[in-house]
């Protein structure tokens, strides 16, 4: 088999240009999911099951997110010209708008259930002795939240975190399902020119290698940095890029078998 | 707006039922070679050998950051080629073939790493006391250990399960008709149109499958930590 490596270069450089694209997808995903999540997260641990929120954690667990995009791109644009425009009668030419838009729609809601479920565990391995005992020496429960709970849950909660924005830069290749220009998108069009699609499909393979190495030598980072406080000492700086509990298996369940 | 039927999404669902054997058809091949390859490479990492795992770290890890559909596109475009170098021809072998190889290569890193957390989570003390006790290695692997380990990894396994169910039913874009391929076929049988319909009928098929999953997982789980109880204050 021979690899038309000129071809190779090319692309890498042209999907170079498409990497803001999918880092804007991932990013602002994210931060919009983490926000959202983290509300969620707090209705959710209160003693009334909420059931809008189970129903909707439910849905995107069990539903592919292919199927998610697929669904929404053909129905977001009709809707939103149909409520703009004839229920509304605002004269907006809805059809012109960026498909980013719905990706990012697709993205968020699937990323917030996700968040919202990693943020709940998070909140509920701290005990609510913590927030209790922050209450009784006088905070509000803001002060409680801001000072007190949210520092000790970010810690258990940044390799959950990690892991569901890796997942979440993978999932934005499907983005070009709706004709987003993302890394996958440029390669696509660069391959269809002369059938290279092995090489392009390479190519798309090392930009994301590399976008996931950088997230989660970012995140290491911040593990560490966040982390400072429960070990006196220094961290040590060098552990294993790889780990399991990235992939959402536990890995300290032990049987006890008395 | 156009029309919105909700009469067609019943008999999208009906015309898409039959083709469920297909999707479980696919996890079950993916489970079983995926499974095969994830025990190998859990035991090449058990064997502690550096060199050894270090290349398997180093495969988990590249399997670990790349989207299925880009793996999916080439094993499908690639595989051929890369056979036909050495004398094999798959041009026309079936998309099975495809899907099963890219998913099993997907689910092989993290099932690795399921099987190999699980071996370890079970006690050293376990295996040596089974040893002591005159029980063989096998016996004690088969009696003692594996049964603990089934246990922790049982949830792991059903979460990657429902995951590769839902990634699966990506395997449309190369042509595959399980689900996910006879509702994109029924789109295109209607020009198009039902494309809403088809959608929810197929998200009520995948959403029930993985509800049906979890609730076997999740009764198996109850029944083997139940046994672990009994065991454990019974006598």
């Amino acid at each position: 088999m021979e690899l038309n490596t000129e071809f190779m270069r090319e692309t890498f450089i042209t999907a170079a240009k498409a990497i803001p694209v999918t880092l804007e997808l991932t990013i602002i995903t994210m931060v919009v999911s983490s926000i959202l999540g983290f509300a969620l997260a707090l209705k959710r641990i209160g003693k009334k099951k909420n059931r809008a929120i189970s129903f909707y954690i439910s849905f995107v667990r069990g539903t592919p997110i292919v199927l998610q995009i697929l669904f929404f791109y053909s129905l977001l644009p009709t809707l939103l010209n149909y409520i703009l425009n004839v229920v509304l009668g605002l004269d907006v030419k809805v059809f012109d708008i960026d498909p980013i838009i719905y990706a990012f729609v697709v993205f968020i809601l699937n990323t917030t259930a996700i968040l919202t479920e990693v943020f709940r565990s998070s909140l509920s391995a701290i005990g609510f002795g913590q927030m209790e005992a922050a209450l009784s020496v006088g905070m509000t429960t803001s002060q409680a939240l801001r000072r007190i709970i949210i520092p000790q849950s970010l810690v258990s909660a940044l390799p959950n975190i990690c892991n569901t924005t890796v997942n979440t830069l993978k999932s934005t290749s499907l983005a070009y399902m709706m004709t987003v220009q993302d890394v996958m998108a440029v390669a696509k069009k660069e391959a269809a020119f002369g059938y290279n699609y092995i090489e392009a499909y390479l190519v798309v393979l090392l930009w994301y290698i590399i976008l996931c190495t950088i997230v989660q030598l970012i995140f290491r980072e911040v593990e560490r940095v966040v982390a400072a406080y429960k070990s006196g000492h220094k961290v040590k700086r060098f552990n294993r890029l790889w780990r399991p509990d990235h992939v959402g298996i536990k890995k300290h369940t032990q049987v006890v078998w008395k | 707006m156009r029309p919105f039927h909700p009469l067609f999404i019943i008999e999208a669902f009906i015309k898409i039922f039959p083709f469920i054997p297909v999707t479980l058809a696919t996890m079950a091949g993916t489970v079983f070679f995926g499974g095969l390859i994830g025990l190998g490479l859990a035991a090449a990492k058990l064997t502690k050998k550096p060199a050894l795992v270090a290349a398997v770290d180093t495969y988990i890890y590249i399997i670990r950051c790349i989207p299925s559909i880009v793996l999916l596109f080439i094993v499908y475009y690639g595989l051929p080629e890369l056979l036909k170098s050495s004398g094999i021809d798959i041009n026309d072998s079936s998309k099975w073939f495809f899907v099963i190889t890219t998913f099993s290569i997907l689910f092989s890193a993290t099932m690795a790493e399921v099987f190999r957390t699980a071996y370890e989570a079970v006690d050293k003390g376990q295996r040596e006391a089974a040893l002591a006790s005159g029980l063989t290695e096998w016996q004690s692997f088969r009696r003692i250990v594996a049964p603990q380990a089934l246990a922790v990894a049982l949830p792991n396994f059903a979460n990657s399960l429902v995951k590769l169910m839902k990634e699966g039913s990506l395997s449309y874009t190369i042509g595959m008709i399980d689900v996910m391929g006879k509702g994109q076929l029924l789109i295109g049988i209607n020009h198009g149109s039902y494309g809403l319909e088809t959608y929810i009928a197929l998200m009520a098929i995948y959403w029930i499958l993985t509800v049906i999953l979890e609730q076997i997982f999740n009764r198996t789980e109850q029944r083997l930590t139940k046994g672990k109880r009994e065991i454990a204050f019974g006598r």
